[in-house]
């Protein structure tokens, strides 16, 4: 069966850490409760593990992520339509072969930091995409329910309805999400007056999910850098890889908790100061969840209909006894 | 609010203190929802209109949430008080009644110049529909705004069906709820609605114009008290048949 021999590859990995016998049961849901959906997924990024597949022309993971999604992007119009009244346009159809950032034709690149750790010199990769939150505003407060999160834990933009209004790249705490302007239903709508294209990023390869295969990064790696599984096991494995290696863990409270844990023997502080950050080029620091602030008051929200309800119940009792007292009713 | 007219003042009582903060609650968090869910969209900035002082926060996704949410609590803690009070309280004068549309178009021909108004009750036909059609609005935008809330909250894997249902059905009442507020401001500037202006904002009419206007709830009015102007937050001793109940704390205006 395809799924066993997909997990035969995240088993070898598992295997290769030092509790065996306690995370080989971690590989994978049954198929049909993949192919239904249910079940949140975890991934890994052992840091430990990937060398940036230095000597090839192209990282595996990369290279196999744009094989894969090659062709997402439709072909934009031409003219792209200017957006009124700031005319800018965000276009990348001619540069589809970069591959160092995240653009709307490459949802995962390598991040390269070079550090000092204990006196030695150290190099680290870091593979980069979405980390397919817990609670992604990017995805809960999309105006058109474009970004959704589903059960599976992947948060996945519906190119078919998506706008393109960035709304989901500014509420993302590392800027993911990616505009490719003249594409999508806004050149139906409004072209010049309302959206400028469609956000594009990683689905954690949904569809394939789906059918109870795994990403083709993760299948892809040569070096098992990669893994993903059932929520729990992977943290749990995160958390006994970092224990083991005496190293750090990002991923775990960024931004409310993500799907996508990074192990690391170097300190996620020092890799955020050494890698190359800017647009495209997400970060590895502090990540607080803008959203919770929110929380109280949604909240109060919730609670409102009750409210109301009490009051209004109150006030009809005081009307009554106040005609009760009058005496002239009923 | 005085339960009196003043002395020798031309005015009868309208509206109790209860609706106006009712009406005035919901209209005040009702357009501050609009402001805050248009900047739910990605407009503000394009729009330059966080460079507009005092409007700087527009950009800022998660503030304006925090506004829309805050509104809500008014807005939806006002509507739920508004069913449960009138309901209880059998206020039933603003409920549609059967005929009211063939009548409401007799009404919108004399506003030009074509036959003559028909003598009202307390409230106009178009009033009446008006106010069926805005519950309908604010419903669902309630109805909505709930899942959505609650999605934020508690469930962001919410299946996408409900999802989808909940944003669109939002979407759609906010254009409705935009239209129902101007099509209200374009009734209350026709010349002959104009004295309501300030019902809804001191609970007092002109007697004259209501005695010309609404004879039949001057005459239930009177039907029910020697004063009615002096009346107004007591209780009615009896309700008319259909519930046409005009002199205390009225009825159902939102
Ligand atoms: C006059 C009433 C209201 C108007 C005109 C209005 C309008 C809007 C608009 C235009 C949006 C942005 C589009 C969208 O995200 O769907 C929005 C979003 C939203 N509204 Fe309302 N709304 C109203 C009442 C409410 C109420 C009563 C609630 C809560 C019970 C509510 C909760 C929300 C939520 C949670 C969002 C989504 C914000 C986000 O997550 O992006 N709204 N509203
Ligand atoms: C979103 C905001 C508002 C909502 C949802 C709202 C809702 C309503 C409703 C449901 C009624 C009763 C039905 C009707 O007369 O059509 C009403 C009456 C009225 N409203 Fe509003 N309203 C809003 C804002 C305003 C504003 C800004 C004014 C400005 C003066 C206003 C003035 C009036 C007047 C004059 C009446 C008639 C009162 C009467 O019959 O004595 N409303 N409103
Ligand atoms: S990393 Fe950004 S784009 Fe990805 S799910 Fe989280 S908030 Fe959304
Ligand atoms: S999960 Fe799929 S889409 Fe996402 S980075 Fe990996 S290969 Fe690309």
């Amino acid at each position: 069966m395809k799924r066993d021999h997909e997990h035969g590859i995240s088993r070898r990995a598992f295997l290769s850490g030092v509790a065996t016998a306690a995370v080989s049961g971690a590989v994978g849901l049954p198929a049909k409760a993949r192919a239904a959906g249910e079940g949140a997924f975890g991934t890994l990024v052992d840091l430990s593990l990937c060398d940036g597949c230095e000597g090839r022309d192209m990282p595996a993971c990369v290279e196999a992520c744009r094989t894969k999604n090659a062709g997402v992007v439709p072909e934009p119009v031409d003219p792209i339509p200017k957006p009124f009244p700031r005319g800018k346009i965000e276009d990348w159809s001619k540069k589809q072969g970069v591959t160092d950032r995240l653009t709307p034709y490459n949802y995962l690149f390598i991040q390269k930091a070079e550090v000092e750790l204990g006196g030695a010199k150290k190099t680290v990769f870091i593979p980069r995409r979405c980390m397919h939150c817990d609670n992604p505003a990017c995805a809960t407060i999309c105006p058109f329910s474009a970004n959704h999160k589903y059960e599976s834990g992947a948060v996945v933009i519906d190119q078919d309805i998506c706008f393109g209004g960035a709304k989901c790249k500014e509420v993302c705490p590392w800027a993911i999400p990616e505009r490719q302007s003249g594409v999508g239903i806004y050149l139906h709508i409004l072209p010049t007056l309302a959206g400028n294209g469609v956000m594009f990023k990683c689905d954690l390869c949904q569809d394939l999910l789906l059918k109870g295969e795994d990403p083709v990064c993760i299948t892809a790696c040569p070096r098992k850098a990669m893994l993903i599984g059932p929520k729990e096991q992977i943290l749990a494995e995160a958390e006994r890889r970092a224990e083991a290696m005496n190293g750090y863990i990002y991923g775990k409270e960024e931004n409310g908790g993500t799907s996508t844990l990074y192990v690391s023997p170097v300190p996620f502080e020092l890799l955020d100061a050494a890698i190359e950050k800017g647009p495209g080029r997400p970060h590895l620091g502090k990540a607080p969840r803008k959203m919770a602030k929110t929380d109280p008051v949604a909240k109060a929200v919730m609670a409102s209909p009750v409210i109301g309800l009490v009051a209004g119940l109150a006030a009809v009792a005081g009307a009554r006894m106040k005609s009760g007292k009058e005496g002239d009713h009923e | 609010m005085s339960r009196q007219a003043p002395e020798g003042k031309n005015l009868v009582k309208r509206h109790g203190l209860v609706v106006l903060i009712e009406h005035w609650a919901i209209a005040i968090s009702g357009l501050a929802l609009i402001l805050t869910g248009l900047f739910e969209l990605p407009i503000a900035r394009r729009y330059f209109i966080t460079e507009i002082p005092g409007l700087r926060w527009s950009g800022d996704y998660i503030f304006s949430l925090w506004l829309h949410y805050a509104f809500s609590v008014v807005f939806v803690g006002a509507s739920l008080f508004h069913v449960v009070y009138h309901g209880l309280m059998g206020h039933r004068a603003i409920l549609p009644k059967r005929g009211d549309l063939r009548e409401s178009w007799e009404v919108i021909k004399s506003f030009f110049g074509k036959g003559e108004e028909p003598p009202f009750a307390k409230y106009l036909p178009e009033q009446r529909l008006a106010y069926a059609g805005i519950a309908l609005i604010i419903a669902g935008l309630i109805a909505s705004g709930l899942v959505k809330t609650w999605k934020n909250l508690f469930a962001p894997d919410m299946d996408l069906t409900l999802v989808l249902w909940a944003t669109w059905a939002h979407n759609l009442f906010f254009v409705l709820f935009v239209l129902a507020f101007v099509a209200h401001m374009a009734a209350i500037l026709i010349k002959p609605n104009r004295p309501m202006i300030r019902a809804i904002l001191t609970g007092w009419i002109r007697r004259d114009y209501a005695e010309h206007r609404h004879p039949l709830w001057i005459a239930e009015l009177a039907g029910r008290n020697d004063h009615p102007a002096r009346e107004q937050e007591a209780p009615t001793r009896e309700r008319p048949p259909d519930g046409e109940a005009g002199g205390e704390n009225p009825q159902g205006l939102s």
